[in-house]
């Protein structure tokens, strides 16, 4: 029943998915408070790359040194995304224009491989990986077993964010200062929220965030470093805060969603099943495209819209 | 009696003006004061200053007794200082009640939704503010944002609370409630600053007047021992002359030039805001339309100028009918509009004087060919009315925000003007501009009168429209409510009408 | 906690940071550059020795440059037309895909029949169709149910880049290659249909960076002397002015996207025409010219003219990069270097709109 072909589809959404959701969550918490980082792809390259670079030299057990790897894909994520915070926070730049240049700089032809290069990442082989592991060993129990008791320890993490963001978000005073910030700069600056401070601190975390899930795709979906390796994830993960409403919950399934199609091609052409694999690698973004007309309509942006302040530099009249 | 707020040699500056010039107030704990001044007397930035928004360059602010340095609003806050602003600073999507416990430093680390909700109902009884906590901002009215915006400032306990030009979007039976809320907050001991340029309201509702001009203070008068031309002097510096304007070629009422029929129109929120509107304006007639801003007249000056769309209705132009939502329609019958908005709405602010001299006629035959605009042509026509309307500009390629106010509205006049339209809306065309300035822009409009342009004026100040005017329609809630003769309007009459207030004494 | 320093807004932008800005944002790319190399264990004043002269010294290094430059050069004037009205169009990437669909296919159906001028012509209007039109999509989604344009375009480029896959990969469509089953490529055109390149003073140039340099003079005229352009300016200065005046919003930002497509659908038949023979799905996605065009734009500030110079310094620092591409030079240079150019030349507009002020203290006046 287990190598059903629901059940390994299933199996597979999730494990593809949770980079996307990484990336993805990053993308809302730094989308709430008005940035939007276009720089996700270049900056989960990084996060791959550092990544798998600390995981062939960190010596230590295979336990430190995957938690250590971690440490430093977020890390190197975070930074990158530092650099987005201040041409986008400090210097007011046009924040598309940034987050291009921080993906052209970060990407595949540029820091990303760089490091690869220099340091020799593609030569060896990344043993320390992520690996999937059987929960109470549950993991052989039909249908549930394989999908959700036999995921990776990050899966597991992804759900307790889940939680965790969106308790955050709606239900702490933090949260609702944040989505302040993200709707009406004037208005939190008004009310003695530090908008500078927010935007920073969001940003970051964000960029942690799609660095963890760089560190994802090298350590554990393919596992090893290849150039570009995300092809287009960070891109997917933009697309998903919109699919997702900027709500952590509908993000996951969005996510979960868009790593089933990704697998779904090849899946279905190893059994013969002649579906167009074109199709369903163009559905996430027609998909998108739709969600975004919807919600731009004047009734729904209230409702279901980005915050107001999205893309838009914050410029506090002078002291 | 003690001082609540004292401010001593307050100095703010800002490129190219000087906003506060050595400003002294004295306000004394639990009364009501007003700071009273024209648009740009400096009674905005004061206010900015003691809220933490700004930071004087020079002076002394002192709370209590006590001298502070605000570098945030929070400090303020702090100090028991809190603000309703003009314009409101609300975040749209959110409930009444996350708006009012947003940023509030006690605030617990989970926010508990009903008790935030029960605080903020118990306040608004106390002090008669109605309003639902769980409901969202945008669908509420101004009047009950503003209620919001003074429920958050005594959520935190302000002490002294600072309204600016509160009952800008109020009706008067609004803003008589309000009032009776100030007293009773002073009444328990806070102290209230009034900020406005209406004198009835400030006789009305204050203890004591403090009058800004030109950046200073010229006096300080209790209220009780004062009257509205005494303090019209003292904001204007002169005896303010409330004459009307003669006119030498009597309006024949029977040369209808502009008509509406029955004209409806919505709002940028999609409510209705204009219902069923029908008026005419003869040729050479000065058609005031009264009424407190909110109550339609933008989207009346946008209907005709064909900017917004009509729902129902027509307008017709010397017998012509201009097409609904066709600002081009609009202006090839020869309607000019002088919008409120004079540097976003009615020029493009970055781009040169020639340029925005040009906006309206670029694509005529005089300024362009094949599709390509004659530069020298663009050049003279600027040249030349820079010349005939005086307008004070280093260069005609000079952008037009970097005139003064003043010269803003000169070239908009210019451009207007020259183009010989039959109809022409003007709306506040003298709001924020110094007195030389406004004789001018009256003197040009009456001028057009005579030369037989219909004209549309539309403005809050009702002593502008008693005195320019040849004939007053009253707007309240997007309807005419009242439509007199100017030589024999009431003053009280008018007050009353712009209300919503029926003549017979009844609210309608 | 305040800063030392706060940016305050420039009433008049003086002219001549028009373009030390952009020459200074060269020199600080190239100072940080240094300082990544130098980290990592490079001699830079080699490693730049180096590309300049693989890039630009002498006429081999210079053709090579020029046709790096040329798609460059289209969806650089794509991105900055766009901007000009305050549009971000970073469609142009799927724009040129298209527009080589639309040139291959042109130059497929008509590569035997005609005369290599006029195939020249057929392939550039098919070209500028098929991209004008798949900007118009994103123009009017924008434009009616005011969706962002940022977004929508690019989506639309990685659904052209999934059709560009299907195209050679995944069917036997009119493109693909009949004889090359094994390993799929795209059908050449006829030699007929081949675009000259010209010599000029022993560098080549192809006759497509020239069109290139026609286009971006067509759209400095067209925004400096039109009406058109009049209305453009003024839409992106104040929508509401736009409104008052009886300009057409609307049907000016669908304009403008197809403008702006059709540029870069322009690039995609000139790539087709001039460089590659071919539909070449794998290698227009590897090339990522609609992601470079829009840092040669953001470089040279929107400026149709100054773009077609910075396409060409890019595009021989492109080309440098290629030359040098081995075991000494590390790949990914480039690509630093560009992101660093854009890095600084972003940080060097601030400059333009800004002054940077000393936060004066308080001055307390004894009363």
């Amino acid at each position: 029943m287990n190598s059903n072909l629901v059940v390994i589809i299933a199996a597979s959404a999730i494990f593809y998915g949770t980079p996307l959701f990484f990336a993805a969550l990053g993308g809302i918490i730094t989308e709430r408070s008005g940035v939007l980082n276009l720089g996700v792809e270049g900056t989960m390259l990084l996060g791959a790359v550092t990544g798998a670079w600390a995981s062939q030299h960190i010596p230590g057990s295979a336990w430190f040194t995957v938690l250590a790897s971690i440490f430093i894909g977020m890390t190197a994520g975070a930074l990158t995304s530092a650099l987005l915070a201040f041409l986008c926070v400090t210097l007011r730049t046009n924040q598309t224009v940034a987050g291009l240049a921080i993906t052209i700089f970060a990407g595949g032809v540029g820091l990303s491989s760089y490091f690869a290069n220099i340091w020799k990442v593609a030569e060896g082989p990344v043993d320390r990986q992520i690996r999937k592991f059987d929960v109470l060993g549950l993991g052989d129990s039909p249908i549930v077993g394989p999908i959700i008791f036999n995921q990776t320890i990050l899966t597991y993490v992804s759900w307790v964010l889940v939680i965790g963001v969106s308790f955050y978000l709606f239900r702490t005073r933090f949260g609702l200062q944040l989505r302040a910030v993200g709707e009406s700069p004037q208005t939190a600056d008004a009310m003695g929220i530090d908008v500078v401070k927010y935007r920073y601190v969001h940003t970051i975390v964000g960029g942690a965030l799609a660095g963890l899930g760089g560190v994802y795709y090298s350590l554990a979906i393919v596992p090893t470093w290849v150039n570009g390796m995300t092809r287009g994830a960070g891109w997917i993960a933009i697309a998903l805060v919109i699919f997702g409403f900027w709500r952590p919950g509908i993000t996951l399934l969005g996510a979960y969603l868009f790593g089933a199609l990704q697998s779904l091609g090849s899946t279905l052409k190893a059994r013969n099943v002649n579906i167009s694999g074109d199709i369903l690698d163009a559905l996430p973004f027609f998909m998108t495209i739709v969600v975004l007309v919807l919600i731009s309509s004047r009734f729904a942006h209230r409702r279901l819209g980005a915050p107001a302040s999205l893309g838009v530099p914050y410029e506090r009249e002078e002291r | 009696m003690k001082s609540a707020v004292r401010m001593s040699g307050v100095v703010k500056r800002f490129p190219g003006v000087v906003a506060n010039d050595g400003v002294e107030v004295d306000i004394r704990a639990g009364e009501v004061h007003a700071l009273l001044g024209e648009n740009g007397a400096g009674k905005s930035t004061l206010s900015n200053i003691l809220t933490g928004l700004y930071r004087p360059d020079e002076g002394i602010v002192e709370i209590n007794g006590e001298p502070v340095h605000f570098s945030s609003p929070r400090d303020a806050l702090d100090a028991g200082v809190g603000m309703v602003h003009q314009h409101f600073r609300l975040v749209e999507t959110f409930t009444v009640a996350e708006n009012v416990v947003l940023g509030e430093p006690g605030s617990p680390f989970v926010i508990d939704q009903s008790r935030v909700a029960q605080q903020v109902a118990e306040l608004s009884d106390r002090y008669g503010l109605a309003v639902d906590p769980s409901a969202r901002i945008w669908q509420l009215s101004v009047g009950e944002q503003q209620r919001v915006e003074i429920l958050k400032v005594l959520y935190r306990g302000a002490k002294v609370l600072i309204l600016d030009e509160p009952t800008a979007v109020l009706t008067p039976n609004e803003a008589d409630v309000l009032f009776t809320t100030l007293r009773g907050m002073v009444a328990e001991g806070r102290t209230v600053i009034f900020i406005s340029h209406k004198l009835d309201e400030v006789m009305k509702v204050s203890d004591r007047v403090t009058v800004l001009r030109g950046g200073r203070t010229v006096g300080t008068v209790e209220t009780a021992r004062t009257d509205t031309r005494e303090l019209a002097s003292l904001m204007v510096g002169r005896s303010v002359d409330f004459a009307r304007v003669t006119r030498t070629n009597p309006v024949d009422r029977s040369t209808e030039v502009l008509t509406l029929d029955g004209v409806s129109a919505r709002d940028d929120r999609g409510r209705e805001a204009l219902h069923d509107v029908s008026l005419t304006v003869a040729r050479g007639e000065i058609l005031g339309i009264a009424g407190v801003a909110g109550n339609g007249q933008r989207e009346l000056a946008e209907a005709i100028s064909g900017m917004r769309s009509l729902t129902t209705g027509r307008i017709h132009v010397a017998g012509e009918q201009v097409q609904s939502g066709r600002a081009r329609s609009a202006i090839a019958k020869g309607i000019a509009h002088i919008p409120e908005d004079r540097l976003h709405t009615g020029l493009a602010s970055s781009h040169s004087v020639e340029d925005n001299l040009a906006l309206k006629n670029y694509r005529s035959r005089d300024l362009s060919r094949f599709r390509l605009l004659r530069r020298k042509l663009i050049r003279s026509q600027a040249d030349e009315l820079v010349r005939n309307y005086d307008v004070k500009t280093p260069a005609t390629t000079t952008p037009v925000r970097l005139l003064s106010g003043g010269n803003v509205q000169k070239v908009l006049l210019a451009r207007e003007f020259s183009s010989l339209p039959k109809v022409l809306i003007a709306a506040s065309p003298t709001r924020g501009l110094d007195v030389g300035a406004i004789e001018t822009v009256r003197t040009r409009l009456v001028e057009a009168a005579e030369q037989g342009v219909s004209i549309l004026l539309i403005s809050e100040d009702l002593d502008e429209i008693m005195s320019l005017a040849d004939r007053i329609v009253v707007m309240y809630e997007g309807r005419i409510v009242d439509d007199v003769d100017a030589g024999s309007a009431d003053r009280q009459r008018l007050g009353l009408t712009m209300g919503g207030g029926t003549l017979s004494g009844a609210k309608s | 906690m305040r800063s030392p320093v706060r940016f305050e807004r420039r009433l008049e932008q003086p002219k001549w940071l028009n373009w030390a800005i952009p020459v200074l944002s060269l020199v600080a790319a190239l100072v940080l550059g240094a300082i990544v190399l130098l980290a990592t264990g490079k001699n830079p004043i080699e490693v730049y020795d180096r590309i300049f002269e693989r890039g630009f010294a002498g006429t081999r290094a210079l053709s090579g440059s020029i046709k790096t430059a040329t798609p460059l050069a289209f969806t650089g004037l794509c991105a900055a037309v766009a901007f000009r009205m305050g549009l971000i169009n970073i469609g142009g990437e799927g724009q040129f895909y298209m527009g080589a669909v639309g040139a291959t296919w042109a130059g497929l159906a008509f590569g035997n029949d005609l005369p290599t001028g006029v195939l020249v012509i057929v392939m550039s209007l098919s070209g500028m169709l098929w991209g004008g039109f798949y900007a118009a999509i994103v123009g009017v989604l924008r434009a009616k149910f005011n969706t962002n344009e940022i977004i929508t375009s690019l989506m639309m480029n990685y659904i052209a880049a999934i059709f560009l896959n299907y195209l050679i990969y995944n069917s036997t469509s009119y493109w693909r290659d009949p004889k090359s089953r094994n390993f799929p490529a795209g059908k050449p055109i006829p030699k007929r249909a081949d675009w000259n390149v010209y010599e000029i003073f022993g560098t080549r140039i192809p006759l497509s960076f020239l069109i290139a340099v026609m286009a971006a003079v067509g759209v400095w005229v067209l925004y400096k002397r039109t009406r058109f352009g009049f209305e453009v300016g003024v839409i992106a200065d104040s929508p509401k002015a736009a409104r008052y005046a009886g300009i057409r919003t609307s049907s000016t930002i669908i304009i403008v996207l197809a403008l702006s497509g059709a540029l870069a659908g322009l690039g995609g038949a000139a790539d087709v025409g001039n460089f590659r023979g071919l539909l070449d799905s794998k290698g227009l996605q590897m090339s990522g010219y609609g992601y470079t065009g829009i840092v040669v734009a953001a470089l040279a500030r929107f400026n149709p003219i100054s773009t077609i110079v910075v396409a060409v310094l890019i595009g021989g620092l492109t080309n440098a990069g290629f030359a040098l591409q081995g075991p000494d030079f590390p790949s990914g240079l480039v690509g630093t270097l560009q992101g660093l150019i854009l890095f600084t030349a972003v940080a060097g507009e601030v400059l333009v709109r800004y002054r940077i002020r000393r936060n004066r203290r308080t001055v307390a006046v004894a009363a």
